[in-house]
């Protein structure tokens, strides 16, 4: 199993979810940055990130200078582009996910943008919660895809667009 | 960086959707009801998606703030 990264986006939806834990079965190990983790305050997401910690499936990424500066310049990069562009914390997740092969889980639109976007890029894999659920579904973690999906947005009020949706067209008739 | 000009207008298509979305399920009654800071953060976050700012202008913690777009301003994530 690989490793992967989280950004708060990704994580603050993420949680919401009564399966939310499944997710453990998919990665070896999921690290959440210093910076996001400065940025959570609410008691679910705090308690959530500690019995995850306790447990083993997460760990702590550490505020590493050269990847600071690298994230740094990918934000003002971003910048350039005339579309939502990306914070220091996925910027973080993003020089991680490039510099070490972790999949890097995120909701934030202007990530999903530049990984879209920018050559540099193009070989990290993002994930967002879709793509975790048609994962856990796979692996038989999951019965049915579609409702699955159906009870992930109502609980965690993410709504897909219709971009989002198509590349699992197939498998939401 | 060399970006491909179609790739960005999708993506500035894509941004658009998310927005109205955003707008078609704000309970603007709630939005309207709040202290100034709030109000303009919850604006702020609806026209742009950009949670973290939007926390910044409201004085609350980013989860707190999405939290409360989502559970009392009806606003979804989108995207």
């Amino acid at each position: 199993m690989v490793n992967a990264i989280a950004d708060t986006s990704f994580l603050i939806d993420w949680i919401r979810y009564s399966k939310s834990k499944l997710i453990f079965k998919l990665f070896n190990v999921i690290y959440i940055p210093e910076n996001v983790l400065n940025e959570i305050k609410s008691e679910r997401a705090l308690i959530w990130v500690s019995e995850g910690l306790e447990e083993g499936g997460l760990a702590i990424f550490p505020e590493l200078p050269e990847i600071s500066r690298e994230a740094l310049d990918l934000v003002v990069r971003s910048r350039r582009v005339p579309v939502r562009p990306v914070d220091y914390p996925e910027a973080f997740c993003l020089v991680v996910g490039r510099r070490l092969n972790f999949t890097v889980l995120t909701e934030n639109g202007g990530a999903i943008a530049l990984k879209n976007y920018d050559p540099e890029y193009f070989g990290v894999e993002v994930l967002r919660g879709i793509d975790i659920i048609y994962r856990l579904w796979r692996l038989n973690h999951l019965n049915s895809f579609k409702d699955e999906l159906e009870l992930y947005q109502r609980e965690t009020k993410h709504i897909y667009s219709r971009k989002d949706l198509v590349k699992y067209s197939d498998y939401l008739k | 960086m060399r970006v491909d000009a179609d790739k960005i207008r999708e993506w500035v298509e894509y941004f658009r959707e998310a927005r109205e979305i955003r707008r078609r399920y704000a309970n603007w009654d709630f939005i309207r009801s709040q202290p100034l800071n709030v109000r303009i953060a919850l604006e702020y976050y609806i026209e742009t998606g950009d949670f973290r700012t939007a926390a910044r202008i409201a004085g609350m913690g980013v989860d707190e703030f999405v939290d409360m777009a989502k559970d009392l301003a009806g606003i979804p994530s989108v995207g």
